[in-house]
């Protein structure tokens, strides 16, 4: 018998759910609807209506300001529809429902559910309540609209089954058929797997392919990075070793580089810091929420997974979207809107991290309609340590296997092999068991317990179970010595599952350690003091082989060497030729303070704030710089600084840095622009150019020839940028599908990202320098040389409809003693206010500082002694130039003066909040801060009011 | 330092003690239910701010009705004593507000007389706050009465909403120990009635509060001290107080 309890907010003013859902629904365009109200609905099985009305008062409702009904409706006189999960994803909150009824003395209690009732008032037209079902309450993959009440709440199912797949045998067409939609492997690589199959005299288990397909898909085994490549008819080395030889020559300050789950480098003290910077692009697609938030714990559990265990202190941000405002009929087919991908992606990340305790406080937002195929998702963490447990432990014989976290369902299956494949109109349809909701408090525990661990000395090695589960998480951490895992150990969420889902599951929050056998009580214990399950799956053997059983049955035992080693290496050709374009002519600008306030309502230009407030970038309270500040919190920082020990006044400043529209002119420029940006952020902060370390994002579309052309600039790119600045890159991730292939035959092939994340380490967080402009009157400096002939890509061209064909290249010879100059100053506590200039250009940079300061500018744009066009100037995005505030002369400016880096004083701040800007003689423009404030941050509020 | 399941804000609270010259430990609420703890052994209970129990069915309610079923008998006993402190921050706030606690009640778990919902804009909010300390009752907020401070908030569920009559016995006792600085969104960043930020008991030692005081205990942690040189940690008196009345309750003068 189920009880059923409803809870409501009585008085639509107090009812913030369904107001917030009506404003969504104006954003839908449908005015018909004019009061939504919502109700909770509490689903519990096993015991009396009394103990339901128990539970009702003393837990599920709030008698100031709710009302409950227990067995009846509560919502009515306009359709009523109900939302829930599906049925096998996993309702965090149903376990804590029952616990909290246990602690109630009700023990009867064996299943709980809870979900949402939307009810919809006005003129009842039908089909637009399913247009906002469709639209904004129900994801198909995980959620479903309730139309009855179940019998039951369990779920049951029969034990799993391991089946034979008769492989020897099969053509090539029906080898590639089995690949499809299920293991994405290319036809060599089938070819590959039917040979050890032949010589092992017997065909393979399903547990056994599907080990294979998600140790060897592009997601783990990164085949094109790998590959041997030729370019334009020349052999050229792998991308991935041209990376890791360019990052060996720098490596003073690394601990530990592509090899664990993040990279690590020296901090203070014996401490060392570590960071990994993730997409989760395919799974945010079909379902934002559940995509960025799994996003983000993925990631979390890379940093807790390095070395011995490493706490995380630090979440970032980037994505790229289409325009908000896409009409709706440029959406390919099976792609979700903008508007709401944006949304419901902030809102993932948002709940994830802030309920893990994890700051948020560094990111971006870029949009460009290209991405209206496929997002882009990326999501980083950053962690600490002590550097004795900093390394990658390495497990002996003997060992054994811990499985920490929770429980192994359905969730999450073919996660690594499908955000291998491209996105194609059957995406949705195919592969929505790959998306799940995730579970941040489960994590939390899994932390809070392998930290105490780890302080205890008790675990050899550690890694998260991520893309492929189980099977890459232990077939890796036993590479070396082979393991035997006894998978009817594994807990499942419900039965039903066939061995080989247990297998690949990549349900989340889920962590593996291998443990000597006289420390496994002890994590037991600890795991059980933090209600966190741990089981022992089975043992490292040291007889090089993967063998997985289930009741006694060998379901899995392959060769170690041919699962790590057989894949073969790829051959790969790549075309590059630069793209014809022509420089298009832009007309000379008439209305000035028009044009000025375009450029910062440009949507990657304007103020991201009402983001940032959904974060909290607060907690841990290491924030020592944060991404908004100023007189009056709006003004934006260039990169984030944290005190992560509290007591010790040393600095992690953490920064990153891209550009996709330069990847469509030269994805080699853009490569610089993207590192040069994120080493120009962290310095203009206080960070050391010197001290840091780069991690890569490689966001490209499938690696066809021309593809894979712009991939090998990139990577050169990043060569470069080692080379020239002597700092490494000590992590990276390539994704290596975002192309999208329609039925009817569209192709669309979203804008390469390269994503260039830095951190890095200071002495002392109190040398550090934001960008709001601190006082009227004080001297307003140009650091650097703009190159106003080299407009391609700037957000100035976009307004006009054009990419251009030139865009700003760093001077990589001169920049880095450049910035290890202006480091040296801010350090000596002279330079008030730094910011660099990145989109927008001068103008933007410019206005940032002053909305920071409350104050206004006068500049002349003269004092450049540029001759070149004064748009081109002020909007010019040559990454590596910098604005400057020092004191006015009467106050000591310590003798502010650059030996290298170029630099000229431009004007000054002014107590008038006005921007003033001349040129020849003239005043281009006098524009109220106001107007230029409002026209910045209303893109944005625009999306989240 | 009350811990449990999603408990996020404990490290830092700890240290806001520590800087005060307290001795923090961080007890899991599983020690004292299996009685290896005993609240019986300290002075100030502290519910650090988090997402206990991931704030399933509402903020605070499973670790509250935890405090009200379980570990009901100690929790009275506890605060019966004549020295002891409780004290809630945020999502210990929620906590506190839902046990009956806050606003206080003899009646521990039996009825709330506020609750603390949604905030009005239906968003998260993490921003800081101008804030002006009240005359009240309150150990922690002793001496700083007239002063204006900034804090920072981070919550989604945070607006503090009365039932009948508790708003005047709230006022009428001096139990207002905190108020947001101007009622407009956002420095009331939650829409809360009176614009009231953090409350006490009739006593003054059971003390809850939305916004972070643990997060402003160093100069360097408010995002623009490089413009205001000279301002304090706003934060630290509260952790100031709290110890120095631990330390003496029958002599405390802030």
């Amino acid at each position: 018998m189920i009880q059923e309890v409803r809870v409501t907010t009585p008085g639509a003013r107090d009812d913030i759910a369904g107001k917030t859902l009506l404003a969504e629904i104006r954003h839908l365009g449908i005015t018909s609807v004019t009061l939504v109200k919502t109700a909770r609905v509490y689903r519990l099985e096993g015991i009396t209506a009394e103990e339901a009305a128990t539970l009702a008062l003393r837990l599920l409702s709030d008698p100031i300001s709710q009302v409950a009904v227990v067995n009846e409706r509560i919502l009515g006189g306009a359709p009523v529809v109900e939302v829930a999960y599906k049925p096998g994803v996993m309702n965090p909150e149903a376990a804590s429902i029952m616990k909290a009824a246990h602690d109630l003395g009700i023990t009867g209690l064996v299943a709980a559910d809870s979900s949402t009732e939307y009810a919809f008032y006005g003129p009842p037209i039908a089909d637009e309540v399913q247009r906002i079902v469709d639209g904004l309450l129900v994801n198909k993959t995980v959620q479903r609209v309730v139309t009855a009440t179940p019998a039951t709440l369990l779920i049951s199912g029969q034990p799993g089954a391991c089946r034979t797949i008769p492989l020897r045998t099969l053509e090539d067409t029906a080898l590639l058929e089995l690949s499809r939609d299920k293991l994405f492997l290319n036809l060599e690589e089938m070819r590959v797997i039917q040979a050890y199959f032949r010589q092992a005299d017997r065909d393979p288990t399903d547990v056994e392919l599907e080990t294979l397909a998600q140790t060897w898909s592009e997601h783990c085994g990164h085949k094109t990075f790998r590959a041997k490549l030729v370019v334009n008819g020349n052999p050229k080395e792998p991308l991935i070793t041209r990376l890791k030889t360019a990052a060996a020559e720098h490596g003073q300050l690394v601990q530990s580089s592509f090899v664990d789950n993040s990279g690590v480098i020296s901090f203070f003290d014996g401490l060392a810091v570590c960071g990994k910077v993730e997409t989760h692009n395919s799974p945010s697609a079909i379902e934002p929420y559940g995509g960025a938030a799994t996003g983000s714990g993925g990631v979390f559990r890379d940093i807790v997974g390095t070395g011995q265990g490493a706490k995380v202190i630090a979440s970032t941000d980037i994505f790229c979207f289409a325009p908000p405002d896409l009409p709706a009929v440029q959406l390919p087919a099976g792609c979700l809107h903008p508007h709401y991908l944006l949304r419901r992606v902030v809102a993932g990340v948002r709940d994830y991290g802030n309920r893990m305790g994890i700051p948020t406080n560094n990111g971006s937002v870029h949009f460009h309609p290209d991405f209206r195929a496929k997002p882009t998702i990326i999501v980083g963490a950053y962690g600490i340590m002590p550097e004795r447990c900093c390394r990658k432990g390495k497990p002996q014989t003997g060992d054994l296997i811990l499985a920490l976290g929770g429980r192994t369902g359905r969730d999450g299956i073919h996660g690594a092999t499908f955000s291998s494949g491209e996105m194609t109109d059957r995406t949705i349809n195919v592969n929505a068991s790959a998306v799940q909701i995730g579970n941040p408090i489960e994590e939390k525990r899994t932390f809070d317990a392998i930290l105490r661990c780890r302080d205890r000395g008790l675990i050899r090695a550690i890694t998260d179970c991520g893309a492929g589960g189980f099977s890459s998480a232990i077939g890796e951490m036993g590479a070396d010595l082979g393991v035997r895992v006894a998978l009817e150990r594994a807990p499942l969420k419900y039965a039903g599952l066939d061995w080989w889902e247990v297998w690949v599951s990549e349900a989340q929050e889920r962590m593996v350690v291998a443990v000597a056998p006289e420390h496994a009580a002890e994590v037991l214990t600890i795991c059980q003091g933090f209600n966190l399950e741990a089981t022992m799956l089975g043992e490292f053997t040291g007889d090089h082989r993967l063998t997985v059983t289930a009741n006694g049955q060998t379901i899995c035992d392959l060769a170690m060497d041919f699962l790590h080693h057989g894949l073969p290496q790829r051959i790969m050709t790549a075309r590059w030729q630069a793209p014809r374009r022509c420089e298009p002519t832009i007309p000379h600008p008439s209305d000035w303070a028009a044009l000025y306030r375009r450029v910062l309502s440009h949507r990657n230009v304007c103020s991201k704030e009402p983001i940032v407030r959904g974060y909290d970038h607060g907690v841990q309270g290491t924030c020592a710089l944060p991404p908004y500040g100023g007189v009056q919190h709006d003004g934006p920082n260039d990169a984030v600084v944290l005190q992560p020990i509290a007591d010790h006044p040393y600095g992690l400043v953490i920064s990153h840095g891209l550009n996709p529209v330069l990847n469509l002119i030269d994805p080699y420029a853009g490569g610089l622009w993207a590192a040069t940006e994120a080493i120009a952020n962290l310095v203009a902060v206080g960070g050391n150019p010197r001290e840091c370390a780069l991690i890569d994002n490689f966001i490209w579309p499938f690696p066809d020839e021309e593809s894979l052309g712009q991939l090998d600039r990139a990577v050169d790119a990043c060569v470069d940028v080692m080379r020239a600045f002597k700092v490494p890159f000590v992590s990276g991730k390539d994704s290596l599908s975002s192309t999208y292939r329609g039925k009817d035959g569209t192709v669309i092939k979203i804008p390469p990202v390269l994503c260039v994340s830095a951190f890095g380490r200071i002495p002392d967080v109190g040398k550090t320098v934001t960008a709001d402009f601190k006082m009227p009157g004080a001297s307003i400096r140009l650091l650097g040389t703009l190159q106003p002939s080299a407009m391609g890509g700037s957000v100035y061209y976009d307004l006009h409809g054009h990419l251009g064909t030139v865009p700003p290249t760093p001077d990589l010879a001169a920049l880095p003693g450049w910035l290890y100059e202006l480091h040296q100053w801010v350090c000596s506590g002279f330079v008030l206010a730094l910011h660099d200039i990145s989109e927008g250009g001068l103008a933007v940079a410019l206005a940032e500082m002053c909305i920071g300061g409350n104050v206004g500018a006068d500049i002349n744009l003269d004092a450049l002694g540029l001759d070149a066009r004064p748009d081109f100037i002020l909007f010019n995005e040559m990454a590596g130039c910098f604005l400057l505030e020092a004191g006015p002369a009467q106050y000591e400016d310590g003798g502010l003066d650059f030996v290298s880096f170029p630099m000229r004083v431009i004007g000054k701040t002014t107590e008038e909040p006005v921007i003033t800007i001349r040129h020849g003689g003239h005043i281009l423009c006098s524009i109220p801060m106001a107007d230029l404030k409002a026209a910045w941050q209303q893109p944005m509020k625009e999306v989240f009011h | 330092m009350l811990f449990a399941d999603g408990t996020n804000c404990d490290a830092e609270t700890a240290h806001a003690f520590a800087l005060a010259g307290g001795e923090p430990e961080t007890v899991h609420v599983n020690q004292l239910r299996s009685g290896a703890k005993r609240l019986a052994d300290y002075r100030i209970l502290v519910i650090p701010g988090g997402f206990s129990y991931g704030d399933d069915v509402a903020s605070g309610v499973i670790l509250a009705n935890e405090l009200t079923t379980s570990l009901a008998s100690q929790l009275q006993t506890f605060v019966d004593r004549f020295d002891t402190l409780v004290f809630g921050i945020c999502n210990g706030f929620q906590v506190l507000v839902r046990s009956g606690l806050l606003p206080y009640r003899p009646d521990l778990g039996k009825r709330m007389s506020a609750t603390l919902t949604t905030n009005d804009s239906g968003l998260f909010e993490c921003r800081w706050v101008p804030l002006a300390v009240e005359e009240s009752c309150c150990i922690f907020t002793r001496g700083m009465a007239g002063q204006d401070i900034s804090l920072m908030v981070a919550h989604g569920e945070g607006k503090f909403v009365t039932g009948d009559g508790c708003l005047d016995d709230l006022r009428a006792n001096g139990c207002v120990a905190l108020r947001y600085g101007n009622n407009a969104y956002p420095d009331n960043p939650n829409g809360s009635c009176d614009r009231i930020a953090g409350i006490c008991s009739f006593n003054g030692r059971i003390f809850g509060l939305m916004p972070h005081p643990e997060r402003f205990v160093r100069r360097e942690q408010y995002p623009n001290w490089r413009r205001e040189r000279g301002r304090q940690p706003d934060g630290l008196l509260f952790f100031v107080n709290a110890v120095h009345f631990a330390s003496d309750p029958h002599n405390f003068t802030a």
